[in-house]
């Protein structure tokens, strides 16, 4: 027991707070997007199983669910995409303070909110 | 270098890779999921889109595996099933990219 890291503090006895959502956030859409990770793998996969294959995703991401799923998808990416970089200024010791902390936790938030219309809004013309 | 201290510095260094080739598989696929089949046929199959994305799947998964191994970490309480998942994922995390890689390298 010794040698083992110390348990996270369960989060059900705290009051929510701008830093515990984010937090929390950031850890349920990392392991959403494994899994998304793997639909895209499915998905880039069946181009090599031919058409047939890929129209099954074509049917999918076509339909009004699929474009839901999309912007949910791309939302949970840059979610996880802005708390990470919230993580790396926190890496180098900066932004600890309870008011910037807030700060940086509400532009993650409405951050990945923005970011999502604005690239889902590129679509068609801008193609890197 | 402790192990913790590695691990962290691993994850650092994939989310750093991984950043920027999430932004770039972003915005493409935005134009891109609703294509038709040559169209991405197209993409996957030239340079430099193919390897980008390869690069992309490796670093996510690698990020991922480490990240979602954190999580373990700190919520599950038996030794036992701890290990067993973190293997779980750790595979997955090896097969499933490499297997992807490997499909899309034929096209």
């Amino acid at each position: 027991m010794k040698e083992n890291n110390p348990l996270s503090p369960h989060i059900q006895i705290y009051n929510w707070h701008v830093s515990s959502l984010v937090s929390i956030s950031h850890r349920i859409t990392g392991i959403l997007n494994y899994f998304l990770l793997i639909f895209i793998c499915i998905w880039a996969g069946s181009i090599f199983f031919g058409e047939d294959a890929y129209d099954i995703f074509k049917l999918f991401l076509n339909s009004l669910f699929g474009k839901f799923f999309v912007i949910g998808f791309i939302w949970s990416y840059l979610f996880q995409i802005l708390s990470e970089i919230r993580h790396w200024f926190w890496d180098v010791g900066l932004g600890f303070e309870l008011k910037t902390s807030k700060i940086t936790g509400l532009l993650v938030i409405f951050g990945s909110f923005l970011l999502t219309i604005l690239i889902y809004s590129s679509r068609g013309f801008l193609q890197l | 270098m402790i192990k913790a201290t590695k691990k962290w510095l691993f994850l650092k260094i994939s989310s750093l890779i991984m950043v920027p080739l999430m932004l770039w598989f972003l915005v493409n696929f935005v134009s891109l999921y609703d294509s038709s089949y040559n169209e991405i046929l197209a993409f996957l199959s030239s340079q430099p889109s193919k390897l980008l994305f390869s690069l992309f799947l490796v670093s996510m998964f690698f990020y991922s595996a480490l990240s979602i191994s954190e999580v373990f970490e700190d919520y599950i309480h038996v030794e036992s099933t701890k290990k067993l998942l973190n293997i779980g994922v750790f595979l997955s995390s090896l097969i499933i990219p490499l297997f992807t890689i490997i499909l899309i390298s034929n096209l």
